[in-house]
């Protein structure tokens, strides 16, 4: 079974970071505007405090959860096919066999390039699980497992994909 | 992009020469470059060599029913399309300007009506026009292993749909175009969000012959090196199945339309002139029962949901009446509606997924539905409810029949999920209950619209009932070549599923069934799935199991994988042996229409 590369494990905090920063700064905000127009509430204070203690839970929520993710990814390239492990409360194994790849993608994001890092997508025909994306991969392996992956998906050729 | 070459249950054309180039349109050979300007006269059969070509837009004017001879020859729509695709053009631009005119205008001043209406009629006839300029520009042609189609007035574009990617084909005629004899023929392939090819419209016999034609796949030479002729083939259809009067009756009565009950406050909100209170009879309600309040909104809700029921009832008549489902050389066909009346055809070999479903009201009478998924259509495509591949409803034993009439398999017992998975639904049950006595209890101490919540704790009651009905209604079954699961107690659907049809396999385990040692397995398939929404899985099965459950399904796949390429070599040694000598031309011919077809494919995704 093969880890991720650790480096994804900053990108994931920093996204979840950003996002946890949104949400807070629309409840924190929401909140302010909701005290200030005084005929509402009549501009009780307690109100902003409660939204930053949700904020601040959103954040440490989403910040563990990124850890978290990262000690349960796994995949495993197989003989017949792609097997990959992940989900910090919702546990998913996926088995791909490779007749069924239709393509495979490499992607960069913005925040996984500055950590230079890339994410390798698998197709599927399937109507549920269609694409299946391997993030925190070294560009060099990225390259690598998408090869292999289309070496594999020729080797098992002859089948109808669909 | 989809391959489909099985072989094995091609009845009508897997022991001809045509399945030794199979491998030509796999994967790695798609490389040869495209060659656009060859496709329009490389395939010219010898039989029709003299009206070859594609014609220039004057010369047939018409497509009279008797000139659909078997040749690659270009093909213009029905000229009936021009009026019809102008008219309904007209009435949906007419309208909008109407509503625009409406609403920029309340007033309804002379000069502005007069402007209106001669924006109206300015669209209409650009309307007119662009229909004429369309119905000259489209050309269709069928040849002998690819579909053509060239259209568009703006924006030109050529596509060619290899014979053998074709999943469905519907015929789609309501009452207006029956009048007209002319039929709207849809083209599905697996690849895309949209159906690939819409005719609009064509003579009705020729869309029959498109249908026929189209899911024949590719077309073999006879002996004497020509390509057969159309016969007008009726002879072997085998009618599976015939809706009885009074199935159709159950199933409009107990189907609910979720589009009955917009139209029903449309017709409702006209019939009153937009005053509810005129259809509640008042002098009744005054004269016999106090509290006008309350009794009026029941009466509202009351003739609301009549309505609704009426209008739901009448949609599912229409929908589903003179329902026929025939079979005729391994592929599907069925019929149905009384206004608007569709036809489609299933080739079996592309069946991914049946689906038996036994919705409660119909369980009761003992009859339930079945769904034949194929892929042809996008999941969430708004459209394909005019086409699906389904029997509304059947007495339950017809239903297993026709099951095994499509796949030959029989829905064995099934296993059941652990006890634990019981106790798991009842504490949800529970929790839900909870949350309701809660939530009553806190509106009887803060206002005084409830009284009585504690009526709501009866609702306990129910929670063990409910979540054995849950458990008894789930299962599955890990059968030799396919995969059975069964779920829902008010919509009892399960999915069959062929081993070999397996796209991925999922394992799924919340944090809830974590603490049971529960887990779900989902035998994802390519089927679009529309219909009936679900894709085949075991729910909150023990995990261990699960786990196993998920790698026998990755093993029968393969070797299921093995076995049908066994097969095909087998077949192709055996083609082979029939051809030899004589045949060595055809072979050469065979190799360069699949290398022909690989690269209309290649076109094809380029688009």
């Amino acid at each position: 079974m093969e880890r991720l590369d650790p480096r994804v494990r900053p990108v994931w905090l920093t996204i979840a970071v950003i996002r946890a920063g949104f949400a807070g700064g629309f409840l924190v905000g929401g909140a302010a505007i909701v005290t200030e127009s005084t005929d509402w509430t009549g501009g009780d204070v307690r109100l902003i405090w409660a939204a930053v203690a949700v904020a601040a839970f959103v954040l440490v929520f989403r910040v563990a959860v990124a850890w978290q993710r990262y000690r349960v990814w796994r995949f495993d390239v197989r003989e017949d096919s792609l097997y990959i492990e992940r989900g910090v409360f919702t546990r998913i194994k996926t088995v791909v066999p490779y007749v069924r790849l239709q393509h495979v993608d490499t992607q960069r994001g913005p925040v996984e390039r500055s950590v230079g890092l890339a994410t390798v997508v698998i197709y599927t025909a399937g109507s549920r699980s269609a694409d299946v994306a391997i993030p925190g991969l070294d560009p060099e392996r990225a390259e690598e497992l998408r090869e292999e992956l289309r070496r594999l998906a020729i080797e098992s050729e002859g089948e109808d994909a669909v | 992009m989809t391959e489909d070459h099985d072989t094995e249950r091609e009845t009508g054309s897997g022991d001809s020469p045509h399945s030794s180039g199979d491998e030509g349109v796999r994967p790695s050979d798609r490389t040869s470059t495209p060659e656009p300007s060859e496709g329009a006269t490389r395939d010219d059969a010898p039989a029709s060599g003299a009206n070859d070509g594609p014609a220039p837009p004057n010369d047939e004017p018409e497509t009279p029913p008797g000139a659909v001879s078997a040749g690659p020859k270009e093909q213009q729509l029905h000229p009936a399309s021009v009026p019809y695709r102008s008219l309904s053009r007209s009435v949906s631009t007419g309208s909008l300007f109407f509503f625009i005119g409406i609403v920029a205008s309340p007033g309804g001043a002379g000069a502005n009506l007069v402007l209106i209406g001669a924006m109206v009629v300015v669209g209409i006839l650009v309307g007119i026009a662009y229909e004429f300029a369309y119905y000259q520009r489209f050309r269709y042609r069928l040849t002998n292993d690819t579909f053509d189609v060239a259209s568009g007035v703006v924006s030109r574009r050529d596509r060619e749909v290899p014979l053998r990617r074709i999943q469905n084909v519907d015929v789609r005629q309501n009452v207006l175009q029956r009048a007209l004899g002319i039929a709207a023929v849809h083209v599905e392939t697996a690849g895309g969000g949209a159906t690939e090819v819409t005719l609009q419209y064509v003579d009705e016999t020729e869309a029959r012959r498109l249908q026929r034609r189209l899911r024949d796949g590719p077309r073999e030479r006879t002996e004497n090196g020509e390509f057969p002729e159309d016969e007008a083939d009726e002879e072997d259809e085998e009618l599976l199945f015939e809706i009885q009067p009074n199935e159709l009756a159950i199933l409009s009565a107990f189907t609910i339309d979720p589009g009955a009950s917009v139209l029903a406050t449309i017709a409702l909100s006209f019939a009153s002139g937009f005053d509810p209170a005129t259809l509640i009879p008042l002098d009744f309600i005054e004269t016999d029962l106090p509290g006008t309040g309350l009794v009026a909104i029941a009466w509202a809700v009351l003739i609301f949901a009549v309505a609704a029921w009426v209008l739901s009832a009448a949609l599912t008549f229409t929908r589903y009446y003179g329902f026929r489902l025939t079979r005729t050389n391994g592929e599907l066909r069925y019929e149905r509606g009384l206004l608007q009346r569709y036809s489609g055809t299933i080739p079996l070999e592309k069946v991914q997924t049946l689906t038996i479903k036994e919705s409660v009201p119909f369980r009761w009478f003992g009859y339930g539905s079945l769904a034949v998924e194929t892929a042809g259509y996008a999941p969430g495509q708004s459209g394909s409810r005019g086409a699906e591949s389904a029997v509304p409803l059947a007495e339950a034993g017809r239903v297993r029949e026709l099951a095994r009439s499509v796949e030959p398999v029989e829905v064995p017992d099934l296993e059941r999920s652990p006890r634990r998975a019981r106790e798991r639904y009842g504490v949800r049950y529970f929790l839900v209950v909870a949350a309701l006595v809660a939530g009553s209890y806190a509106l009887a101490t803060t206002t005084d619209v409830v009284v009585d919540w504690y009526v709501t704790l009866v609702l306990l009651v129910l929670v063990p009932v409910a979540a054995h009905l849950k458990w008894t209604n789930r299962g599955f079954h890990l059968g030799d070549t396919y995969f059975f699961a069964r779920t829902g107690f008010w919509r009892r659907t399960t999915k069959i599923v062929p081993h070999y049809r397996v796209q991925s396999v999922v394992y799924n385990q919340t944090i809830f069934q974590r603490r049971r040692r529960l887990a779900s397995v989902t035998a994802d398939t390519a089927s679009s799935a529309a219909f009936f929404g679900r894709a085949g899985t075991a729910y909150d099965i023990d995990h261990g199991r699960a786990l196993e459950v998920q790698r026998t399904l990755n093993e029968r796949l393969q070797e299921q994988l093995r076995q049908r390429k066994h097969q095909r070599v087998l077949d192709r040694l055996a083609t082979r042996d029939w051809s030899d000598e004589p045949m060595r031309d055809e072979a050469t011919q065979d190799e360069r229409d699949d290398e022909r077809s690989s690269d209309t494919e290649d076109r094809g995704s380029l688009e």
